[in-house]
């Protein structure tokens, strides 16, 4: 019995621990202040691009609105910040404004903790498809994301050029490679360099790969659910998800990728070529010799349509809140042209609206334009469902079981093991 | 009977802070559990949960990976005990005779209990790590393969076994110190009077009169290790193809991660109740065993 009480007393005081931390902070806004909570410190650039749009909302509407920000750092997996949201759901105690990442959407629409905003967001067309695609459940905006995020292929020029292949040939966005071309380039580097082509990240047993592989699906045609939502038989383990799977299995089989890359393989020269995103350029930067380029993600020979990952922590109005006007007014303000200008810069992130990109893309590099134009053009958003953590597994777990090539060489039998699983989730 | 009742009183007031803690931590949250376990409690709608009650059990023991979790468990138990209390006793008989140093090895056998599990965790993932990691280094430059510890579904478990038994060692290195201490000297002396070489000195003077000290080691060893989390988390996450996901990491995800705190809560049930049984057995056969 012993063990019941450890475990429902580690399951439960973390609850009633926050719950009571969540209780204090809550009240004490005037009529007219919004409260916000993000999920940032007030120490990153993204903290401080906040906090200095903040102020410029209180100066722009002193007398009508103002709004205070408070600063919950998350751990790691998301921790801190979930716990906080989760505890002040139970005591009633949001703000009226908050962040959420954008798999959290759904979750969120449905338990009524986040209401539609719609009516108070006057810039929509100016934002991008996958923003919009990522806020939007049951054909209502409920949150809109302040960037956005994209991966794509970072390629070391010099051990290119020695393994004789002619940088002017790369793909480039408007014209992609499909997977083929990919692993020819793959194994010419295999044969030059005797090591993995790419480092794929797929060590990273989390949500990256859920993020960052998705996409193959997407362009071979395929999806992980049924349009709503309701069932993955037949999507996730019919034929174009087979095809998708099968291509990563043959990276790793073929020893074009590995599922256990050396830790900033691509940075010291190890591998010639890397998925990475904005943090990989932001990382490269300390690794000044290495000279590197990005091309846009391979697509399925099929279709040869080129799709990208995205996703971003946004803004959205909490249910509970009685300043609907106000709240509106400050998402409102948060996403404009300018304010989203102003974080994009300071987080060296892509641009969530096409005004944004006009912005920002002169002071940016040439390979994190790479990024905004592929991201512009193809970026696709995660499945927008109540259940994605669930979903979002059993997508990141196929992910790493098709990467051990001998145990599941049948990938068909794998995918339906795994749509057994999806289905329990969405039920 | 004044002066009963007053010391009944004091008792009590003595026994309150206690009471309160357990009652607020343990006793309250366990009620909780078992009452959440039969209701529908989804994390983002706590007004809405309602009773359901057995579905959520029903449910669990048609879960492919709950099951796979209570094999998994299994097979560390059935790994981890013997080679941390063999590891343990062992390190006790070498420490427990008087030598010049030994304090330095008790400390150095000791430290890994006073770190972080997390610290440990992450300190043996650079050196398993399979390309740069010091171990596998020393292995390919002695000629043998390198091995791929964590990657691999057949060898994740037992690494993650060997991890916990070198990290947990120290703790009941130490007990059985305390008790290779509290045999008397005489028993030793009657025994060299008799003749008795050094190994049957251990099985038939030191084993027997450990007897004590083992049964309270394999009893709390037992239910620390079914309470695995950390280590798969933070080396594993619990992969690679579900070989090391635990009981306990799995309610937490059910919980936290997919916020379905009824169905994780009767798993904390079922996990418990399976506990109660193991441990009530174990404490039988022991006690029979003294007799």
């Amino acid at each position: 019995m012993k063990k019941v009480m450890f475990l429902t007393g580690l399951l439960f005081m973390a609850i009633i621990v926050t719950a009571c931390g969540g209780g204090n902070s809550s009240s004490g806004a005037g009529d007219n202040e919004v409260s916000l909570w993000v999920h940032t410190s007030d120490e990153t650039p993204e903290g401080e691009a906040m906090q200095n749009i903040i102020d410029r909302f209180n100066e722009e509407n002193e007398g009508t609105y103002s709004a205070k920000i408070e600063f919950i750092p998350r751990s790691g997996a998301g921790g801190g910040y979930e716990d906080k949201i989760n505890a002040a759901l139970t005591t009633d105690s949001l703000p009226d404004v908050l962040t959420l990442d954008g798999p959290n959407t759904a979750a969120y629409a449905e338990a009524g903790i986040i209401a539609p905003i719609d009516d108070y967001i006057t810039n929509k067309d100016d934002l991008l498809p996958s923003i919009i695609q990522q806020g939007t459940y049951e054909d209502q905006l409920y949150a809109v994301g302040y960037s956005e995020s994209g991966v794509g292929v970072f390629y070391n020029k010099q051990m290119l050029e020695e393994a004789g292949i002619d940088l002017s040939t790369l793909p480039t966005v408007e014209e992609p490679w499909d997977w083929n071309q990919f692993m020819e380039l793959s194994e010419t580097l295999v044969n030059t360099y005797d090591t993995a082509a790419i480092d794929m990240g797929l060590d990273d047993k989390s949500e990256w790969l859920m993020y960052a592989f998705s996409p193959f699906l997407w362009s071979q045609g395929g999806n992980i659910v049924s349009e709503d939502g309701t069932t993955a038989e037949g999507y996730f383990n019919d034929e174009n998800s087979v095809k998708a799977f099968s291509f990563i299995q043959e990276m790793v089989k073929e020893g074009y990728t590995t599922i256990t890359p050396v830790e900033k393989g691509f940075h010291t020269g190890e591998y010639a070529m890397k998925f990475g995103g904005s943090w990989t350029i932001a990382e490269l930067e300390d690794y000044p010799d290495v000279e590197y380029g990005v091309m846009p993600y391979p697509t399925s020979p099929d279709t040869n349509e080129l799709v990208s990952p995205s996703g971003s922590w946004q803004y959205a109005m909490a249910a509970s809140t009685e300043k609907q006007e106000a709240a509106g007014a400050l998402i409102d303000f948060m996403t404009s042209t300018e304010s989203l200008t102003e974080i994009t810069l300071a987080n060296s992130v892509l641009p969530a609206a096409h005004s944004v990109v006009e912005e920002v893309q002169d002071k940016v590099s040439p390979e994190m334009n790479v990024l905004i134009q592929q991201n512009q053009k193809s970026a696709h958003a995660r499945p927008v469902l109540p259940n994605y953590p669930q979903v979002s597994r059993v997508f990141q777990q196929t992910v790493s079981d098709v990467a051990y090539y001998e145990e599941n060489s049948d990938v068909q039998k794998l995918l339906d093991e795994k749509t057994g699983q999806m289905e329990k989730a969405l039920k | 009977m004044n002066t009963k009742k007053r010391e009944n009183l004091a008792a009590y007031l003595f026994l309150a802070p206690a009471l309160l803690l357990l009652g607020t931590f343990l006793v309250i949250p366990a009620l909780m559990a078992i009452y959440y376990a039969f209701t529908d409690y989804y994390l983002l709608t706590p007004d809405q949960r309602q009773f359901i009650g057995l579905q959520n059990f029903i449910e669990i023991f048609k879960d492919p990976i709950f099951i796979q979790s209570l094999k998994n468990i299994v097979l560390f138990v059935v790994f981890v005990i013997p080679i941390q209390v063999g590891a343990a006793l062992g390190l006790a008989l070498l420490i427990n005779k008087p030598r010049k140093g030994n304090i330095f090895f008790k400390v150095a056998y000791f430290s890994p209990v006073v770190l972080s599990l997390v610290v440990i965790s992450v300190l043996w993932l650079y050196l398993l790590n399979p390309s740069e990691g010091l171990i596998n280094s020393l292995l390919t430059n002695i000629g043998l393969e390198a091995q791929p510890f964590l990657s691999s579904p057949k060898q994740a478990m037992l690494t993650i076994v060997f991890v916990s038994a070198w990290q947990g060692a120290g703790y009941q290195m130490l007990i059985f110190l305390a008790g290779l201490q509290n045999i008397p000297a005489s028993v030793y002396e009657a025994g060299k009077i008799d003749g008795v070489n050094k190994w049957q000195n251990f099985i038939h003077i030191t084993l027997p009169l450990l007897k004590p000290t083992s049964v309270l080691i394999m009893i709390t060893t037992l239910i620390s290790a079914f309470k695995l989390i950390i280590q798969p988390m933070v080396m594993t996450q619990g992969g690679p193809m579900n070989s090391t996901i635990t009981p306990v990491y799995y309610i937490y995800q059910s919980g936290f991660s997919d916020r379905m705190i009824g169905y994780a809560s009767a798993m904390t049930v079922i996990f418990g109740v399976i506990i109660g049984i193991i441990t009530l057995v174990q404490s039988r056969l022991t006690k029979e065993d003294e007799m």
